[in-house]
C-alpha cells in the first residue's frame, strides 16, 4: 500500500499539473455551495432578527429547535429531501433530483440552522438599546436591521464563513440528492468518497487539500480583517 | 405515445452499481453512446438495491445492475419494461495470504463459505443490500448457514471500502473481480477462489416503464439498451482490461 | 394645570412585564412645550413610561389622543415614533465616527449631502464636539458619549425628547456640561421629559410628576 507521503506527493502533482477533472470538481463544489449560501443568508438574517428582537409566542422554543438542528446530520437532510424530490414524492414534478439545484436546496437547508444560530448569538452580543436607538432615530425596521448588521459585521462574516464551511464539506446530502454525476453533481466531498472507495487515495488527498486550503484562507482573511479593526480601537 | 412523454431535458439517467463505475468500464461506454447520439448521459452509481429503488421511484430512466431476482421483480411489478442480459463478470473470494481456512484452489464458493465459517476466520460482508451482498446472502442460504458471531463483520460500505477493511482485518471477503483488480496493488489480500461454478455475476439492463412514470426518457433508454447490445458496445466491453485482465464477458 | 397647547394625551395605559404590572396611568397630558421631570425610585416605571411615549414599547391597554382625535394604540404609535426621540441612560453609539453617529437619523430624511454636512457641523459646535468629529464614537468618555447622543437626538428637532437618567454615572464636569445642554434643549419650544431618581430641581423643570409602583402620585 502506498504510504501517506507517496499519496500526498502524487496529490500535489495532480493539483499543480492542472488535472482538468479535479479542477472541474472543485469548481462545481464552489459554485454549488456559494449559491446555496448566497440564497439562504437573507432568510437566515431575517430569522435571526426575528428570534433576537421579535416578541411572539414560542420564540424560546424556536431558538432551542434551531440550536438542536445545527447538529442535523447531512445524510438525514439528504434522505428527507430525496423523498420529497423523488419522482414518486410530492415535489417530483420539479424534476430536480440528481441536479445541482437539488444539491443547492439541500445545502441551504443544512446551512440555515447554523447561520441563524450564529447570527442570533452575534445579535445577542449587541444590546437591545442598539435596536431601540436606531428605531427612535427614525430608522425603518429594514434600515434598523442594516444598522445592526453593520454593528455585528464580524459575527455575520464569521457565521457566513462557518456556514460555507459546513456545506462545502458535507457529503451525505450531496451524494444522496446530487447522485455524484461526473461533470454535473460531483463535488469535492462526493468525489473524495468515490475515490476513497476505489482506493484512489491520491485524488482523495488532493481534493482534501483544496478544501483545507480554502478553509484556512477564509479563516485567515476573517482574522486579518478583524485584527485590523481591533487594532484601530 | 412515447415521444409525448420524452423527458423535458433530454438527459438519460442511468442508475448502475459502483462496481461498473469503479472498474472504469462506463467511462469508456457512455461517451461513445452519448457523443454519437448527442444524448447526455448522467450516471448515478450506487448499490444495486438503491439503483433498483431509483428505478421503482422513477428517478432514473434505465438501470444496469447485477441481481437477477430483484431485477425480475422490477419487471414483474410493472416498473421495468423488460430485462435484457448484457454481460457477466465473476465473484471471487479474497482473503489473507496465510489462508487460515484453507480454501485456496476450491472451485465452489459455497464449499469455501462453509470452510470459512467452520475455521473461525474473519469474514467481511458488504451488508448494504448491494448486488454483491445479495449474492453473498444467497450463497450462505444455499449452504444452510446463518452467519453471525464475532467472526462475521457487516460493514455497510461499498466494495472498495469493504476490501480495504478486509485487508486491515485480515479477513475473507466476497468481491467482484473488477474492484479487486483495481485495488490489488494497494492490498495484501490475494484471491483464493476464482472461476467457481457458482461465481458468475450476470448484469441485466432494464428501462423504466413510462406507464408507471410518464416523464421517463423512454426513447433514450431504448436507444441505450439497443446500443449496449450492439457489436460496437460488445467490443468495448470485451476489450476493457484492468491490470491486464479482462473483466466483463458479453452474454451472447 | 397648564395653558400650553396639548400635544399628546394618553389614557388608561397599563403595561405588564412577566405578569407584573409595571405601569398603570389613568391620564397623562403631554404639552407641546414644557420641561417635565419624571421622578421616582428605581423600578417605579419611569423607563417604561418614556419608552411607551417614544413608541418603542406598546402598552397592554390604553388609548392616545393626538390633534383631538382618539386613536387606538397601533395607529398612535406611528405618531409617537415620528415625533419622539428616546435617549438611553447608557447611550448606544454606533461603531462609527462621531459625525456619522450624529448624522444617523438625518440620513432618513431628504437632505442634500451639503445641507446634511452643515447641519452636522453646527450641531457638533453646539455640543462642543467638533474636535472629536472623526473619532470613533466608541472611544469616547462617558460624558462625551452622552453629549454625542444628545446632539444626535437634537439634530432631528423632535417635538418630544425623552431622556432616561441622562446624568447618572457621570463626573461633575460632564454633569455640568450636560445640564446646560439639556436646559438649552428644553428652551427650544419642544417638550422634554427627563426620568431621574435624583433631585428634580437640578433640571429646573416646568413641572414634576411623581411615579410610584407604576402609578402617578398627585
Amino acid at each position: 500500500m502506498d504510504g501517506l507521503i507517496g499519496a500526498s506527493a502524487e496529490a500535489l502533482r495532480l493539483l499543480f499539473t492542472g488535472d482538468r477533472e479535479i479542477w472541474e470538481i472543485v469548481a462545481i463544489s464552489f459554485s454549488v455551495s456559494f449559491r446555496a449560501i448566497f440564497y439562504i443568508v437573507p432568510l437566515a438574517i431575517l430569522s435571526a432578527f426575528a428570534l433576537a428582537y421579535g416578541n411572539f409566542p414560542g420564540r424560546r422554543v424556536l431558538i432551542t429547535i434551531v440550536n438542536a438542528l445545527v447538529a442535523l446530520p447531512a445524510v438525514v437532510v439528504g434522505l428527507l429531501l430525496y423523498m420529497l424530490l423523488s419522482s414518486s414524492g410530492p415535489f417530483g414534478g420539479w424534476r430536480l433530483l440528481f441536479t445541482q439545484g437539488a444539491m443547492i436546496i439541500g445545502q441551504m437547508i443544512l446551512a440555515f440552522p447554523l447561520l441563524v444560530a450564529m447570527i442570533h448569538v452575534s445579535l445577542q452580543g449587541v444590546d437591545l438599546s442598539a435596536w431601540q436607538t436606531a428605531r427612535t432615530l427614525g430608522a425603518s425596521i429594514f434600515r434598523a436591521m442594516f444598522t445592526i448588521m453593520r454593528e455585528v459585521r464580524f459575527g455575520l462574516i464569521a457565521a457566513i464563513v462557518a456556514g460555507f464551511g459546513r456545506v462545502v464539506s458535507e457529503v451525505g446530502c450531496s451524494i444522496m440528492v446530487g447522485g455524484n454525476i461526473l461533470h454535473h453533481t460531483r463535488n469535492i466531498p462526493t468525489a473524495i468518497a468515490l475515490e476513497t472507495s476505489k482506493g484512489e487515495f491520491e485524488q482523495g488527498i488532493a481534493l482534501g487539500a483544496v478544501l483545507i486550503t480554502l478553509a484556512l484562507a477564509l479563516n485567515f482573511a476573517v482574522a486579518t480583517v478583524r485584527g485590523r479593526d481591533m487594532a484601530r480601537h | 405515445m412515447a415521444s409525448a412523454n420524452h423527458a423535458a431535458d433530454g438527459i438519460l439517467r442511468l442508475a448502475t452499481t459502483t462496481s461498473t463505475e469503479n472498474s472504469g468500464l462506463l467511462a469508456k461506454l457512455v461517451p461513445q453512446f452519448s457523443d454519437s447520439r448527442d444524448i447526455p448521459v448522467h450516471v448515478i452509481a450506487v448499490g444495486t438495491g438503491r439503483a433498483l429503488n431509483h428505478a421503482r421511484n422513477g428517478d432514473v430512466d434505465v438501470v444496469l445492475v447485477h441481481a437477477k431476482n430483484a431485477e425480475l421483480d422490477l419487471v414483474n411489478s410493472g416498473y421495468g419494461i423488460e430485462r435484457y442480459e448484457v454481460m457477466y463478470n465473476e465473484f471471487v473470494i479474497a482473503g489473507p495470504e496465510t489462508d487460515p481456512a484453507e480454501i485456496s484452489g476450491l472451485s465452489n464458493l459455497g464449499t469455501a463459505f462453509e470452510k470459512i465459517a467452520n475455521s473461525g476466520a474473519l469474514f467481511v460482508s458488504r451488508g448494504d443490500d448491494s448486488g454483491t451482498h445479495k449474492k453473498e446472502r444467497q450463497i450462505w442460504g444455499e449452504v444452510d448457514i446463518e452467519p453471525n458471531g464475532d467472526w462475521y463483520k457487516e460493514v455497510g460500505l461499498g466494495m472498495g471500502r469493504s476490501l480495504q477493511i478486509a485487508d486491515e482485518l485480515r479477513a475473507y471477503i466476497l468481491t467482484d473481480k473488477g474492484t479487486w483488480l483495481a485495488l490489488k496493488r494497494k492490498l495484501s489480500l490475494p484471491v483464493h477462489v476464482q472461476g467457481a461454478s457458482d461465481g458468475r455475476n450476470d448484469y441485466g439492463i432494464i428501462a423504466v416503464n413510462p406507464e408507471k412514470h410518464s416523464h421517463v426518457n423512454i426513447e433514450a433508454a431504448e436507444q441505450f439498451i439497443d446500443w449496449i447490445q450492439s457489436d460496437e458496445a460488445k467490443a468495448v466491453i470485451s476489450g476493457h482490461k484492468v491490470e491486464g485482465e479482462q473483466l466483463f464477458y458479453v452474454i451472447e | 394645570m397648564s395653558n400650553l397647547p396639548e400635544f399628546i394625551t394618553i389614557q388608561n395605559v397599563q403595561k405588564y412585564i412577566s405578569n407584573r404590572m409595571v405601569l398603570d396611568i389613568d391620564e397623562l397630558v403631554v404639552y407641546q412645550s414644557e420641561c417635565v421631570v419624571v421622578h421616582g425610585p428605581n423600578g417605579s416605571g419611569k423607563s417604561t413610561l418614556l419608552k411607551i411615549l417614544a413608541g418603542l414599547m406598546t402598552p397592554d391597554s390604553g388609548v392616545a389622543t393626538t390633534n383631538g382625535v382618539v386613536r387606538p394604540w397601533r395607529q398612535a404609535i406611528r405618531e409617537f415614533r415620528a415625533n419622539a426621540v428616546y435617549l438611553h441612560q447608557t447611550p448606544y453609539l454606533f461603531d462609527r465616527s462621531v459625525e456619522d453617529n450624529i448624522a444617523y437619523g438625518l440620513r432618513f430624511r431628504n437632505r442634500s449631502q451639503s445641507v446634511l454636512f452643515s447641519e452636522v457641523q453646527s450641531a457638533m459646535e453646539w455640543a462642543g464636539l467638533s474636535h472629536l468629529a472623526k473619532r470613533n464614537a466608541r472611544d469616547l468618555s462617558g460624558g462625551e458619549k452622552q453629549r454625542v447622543a444628545l446632539t444626535r437626538a437634537r439634530i432631528l428637532e423632535p417635538k418630544l425628547l425623552l431622556l432616561d437618567e441622562p446624568t447618572a454615572a457621570m463626573d461633575r464636569k460632564s454633569r455640568k456640561q450636560t445640564f446646560s445642554l439639556i436646559r438649552d434643549l428644553a428652551s427650544g419650544g419642544n417638550a422634554v421629559y427627563i426620568a431621574t431618581h435624583e433631585a428634580a430641581d437640578l433640571y429646573q423643570p416646568d413641572r414634576v410628576i411623581q411615579l410610584d409602583y407604576g402609578k402617578l402620585v398627585v
